[in-house]
């Protein structure tokens, strides 16, 4: 441990580690595995996958529901295998960051979950909680341990089991149905656009003796929370979510459920405004010289370039703020949407690429829409 | 899609500046308490003429304020001057339509007719004629890309967000349903009128400015609205 008044160091990621769970699941059996509410194939099901275009997806839910792992369970697998490729064992761990959506528990977080899971000794944690952002919040809570000399080894991990939460059970019988057994778009097209996995990186003061490491330049976060109702969010209904008091845990369990408010929603013309702040955040770090477009040579994002509306890619363009799609890496329509998880999935899929080269900077982008949120996060090839 | 090459960098410059303004006068228009109404599905009937009422004062003045910014620019940049007072005689009725809605969804002519304009009507009015009347006023470039990203962006999901909770004909609801759709093209012949005034530091940065306070000053004047 440093004392006050020391330097603060540079930051490295040494190793990038992923679990997806069960093998890559197609279109024409995803439904196999989430159900199907009344028995029913979702009406907006191929929609959601034109435009999210994701191919393939893991679940940790075998067919008809039963379950094959933890949100807890991965999230340790994943932090187990970038433990490993940093060439370390779980002791060297002192600090661990967690980000999920939602954990296995109500209570208590998340990262206590996953040391229990790692049967690592006594450790620093902290818990991350929000959507897919959390993964940068956990990652600059991590770095921040290692640059103040806190921790010499840092793990950030992010961990979904979406599919648990798409049963039919979590809809049958409550308003999010209607009459002829048709559940509501707000629900049903995230069960087709989240799925299950988690990865993790490890954070030290220097880097790797051998093969590559990722220099951390820094980690901006943007929450434009005040700005907007939720977006996405589970735990009130859509009418009511703007009033805190209207939560779930105010109705209580079993009134919420039948009212539709614990399932997780999203509000489809909220999120096209939500966009538009996402790129209103990251043209400002254009503007600001805090990101140079033409100094990236990677840019990693578990949103496709190509589910971005015409006119977003036109403003892009004109704004001289585009990065061209051949530096854009994703893993997005082989392993889905993993949240908290997908960034980090992501990186360690290009790490093993063959792509990064010594000084290659790498950008990622996580946004979220929950209430809308962005994180970048800027690293270089070393 | 296609790779981010760009003609002119002080154009892409000031145009991000610009894109900067309005995603932050979007975000402050979607907190403002009527536009909440809207999203969170409280908005009545009187709301929707509260707005109307409201918004009639600086359509009026629109076409004014541009006209007379179009007779202060001066003989070298005749084609703005044209394009000015093209928008000037296409948009200067449409306050008639905002009445003729404010009617068909049951509203007294009378009434929105005699309304005053609101605190911000009045500082957002005094404000573009005051940039209107100085010589080659070329920052309210940067008042028509709010007001206009506005017309293009906001208006026609606002329309429709009216008619599916108040159940109006489309006939009350043409001022804000006819606005064109937010495509490409519109930002392009808004980068075609920064060609010509740009590059010219000066002038970019007046552009941003008049945008930043429009912005602010619209926004004043949505906040302003209660039912």
């Amino acid at each position: 441990m440093s004392e006050s008044g020391a330097r603060l160091r540079d930051v490295y990621i040494t190793g990038v580690g992923a679990h997806l769970p069960g093998p890559a699941v197609g279109n024409d059996r995803m439904e196999d595995h989430i159900g199907r509410v009344h028995g029913r194939d979702s009406v907006v099901g191929r929609r959601a996958l034109r435009w999210n275009g994701i191919q393939t997806r893991h679940y940790a839910m075998a067919p008809e529901g039963a379950v094959l792992d933890t949100n807890a369970g991965m999230t340790a697998k994943a932090v187990a295998a970038a433990i490993d490729a940093a060439g370390l064992q779980i002791g060297a761990l002192q600090h661990l960051a967690t980000a999920t959506t939602q954990g296995d528990y109500l209570v208590p977080g998340h990262a206590a979950a996953v040391q229990a899971e790692l049967g690592a000794g006594p450790m620093e944690i902290a818990s991350y909680q929000s959507v897919c952002a959390s993964a940068l919040m956990a990652a600059k809570g991590a770095c921040l341990q290692v640059r103040a000399g806190e921790a010499d080894v840092a793990v950030a991990a992010g961990g979904e089991f979406s599919s648990r939460w798409f049963r039919p059970g979590f809809y049958e019988g409550t308003a999010l149905v209607d009459a002829k057994g048709r559940l509501t778009t707000e629900a049903d097209f995230l069960r087709f656009t989240l799925s299950d996995g988690a990865g993790a990186v490890v954070m030290e003061p220097q880097p790797r003796a051998e093969g590559l490491s990722l220099k951390v330049d820094w980690v901006d976060l943007t929450s434009l929370a005040g700005r907007f109702d939720p977006c996405m969010w589970a735990g009130s209904t859509r009418a009511d979510r703007a009033d805190m008091a209207s939560a779930w845990s105010h109705a209580g369990p079993a009134a919420a459920h039948a009212a539709g408010a614990v399932a997780l929603l999203q509000d489809f013309e909220l999120l096209k405004i939500v966009i538009r702040a996402w790129i209103g955040v990251w043209l400002e770090k254009v503007d600001s010289g805090r990101i140079v477009p033409d100094q990236v040579d990677h840019l990693l994002c578990h949103y496709s370039a190509r589910s971005l509306r015409e006119e977003i890619v036109g403003l892009l363009r004109n704004t001289a703020a585009m990065i061209p799609e051949e530096k854009w890496f994703t893993t997005l329509p082989e392993t889905g949407n993993i949240g908290s998880a997908s960034i980090w999935v992501m990186l360690e899929a290009f790490m093993k690429s063959g792509r990064p080269k010594p000084g290659d900077r790498v950008l990622l982008i996580v946004p979220e829409s929950g209430r809308a949120m962005i994180g970048f996060m800027m690293l270089e090839v070393v | 899609m296609v790779d981010g090459a760009v003609a002119d960098p002080a154009i892409a410059d000031t145009l991000r500046k610009l894109a900067v303004v309005f995603a932050d006068f979007e975000q402050r228009l979607e907190a403002t308490p009527l536009i909440r109404k809207l999203t969170r599905g409280r908005f009545e009937l009187a709301d929707y003429h509260a707005f109307l009422i409201n918004l009639r004062q600086q359509v009026k003045d629109g076409a004014l304020w541009m006209s007379r910014a179009a007779s202060n620019i001066g003989e070298d940049r005749l084609e703005l001057r044209s394009i000015l007072m093209k928008h000037a005689v296409t948009e200067h009725r449409d306050f008639r339509l905002l009445e003729k809605d404010f009617v068909a969804s049951g509203g007294d002519l009378s009434d929105i007719l005699s309304a005053k304009k609101n605190v911000g009507s009045e500082a957002l009015s005094a404000w573009m004629f005051h940039e209107a009347s100085k010589p080659d006023p070329f920052g309210l470039l940067g008042a028509m890309w709010v007001i206009e990203g506005l017309g293009s962006i906001k208006a026609k999901p606002w329309g429709l967000k009216v008619k599916e909770r108040l159940g109006l004909p489309e006939d009350a609801l043409r001022f804000l349903l006819y606005h064109g759709d937010n495509d490409v093209e519109h930002m392009e012949e808004f980068r075609d009128m920064l060609a010509m005034v740009l590059p010219d530091e000066a002038v970019a940065e007046r552009i941003v400015t008049t945008a930043k306070v429009t912005a602010r000053l619209y926004a004043l004047q949505i906040e302003e609205i209660a039912a």
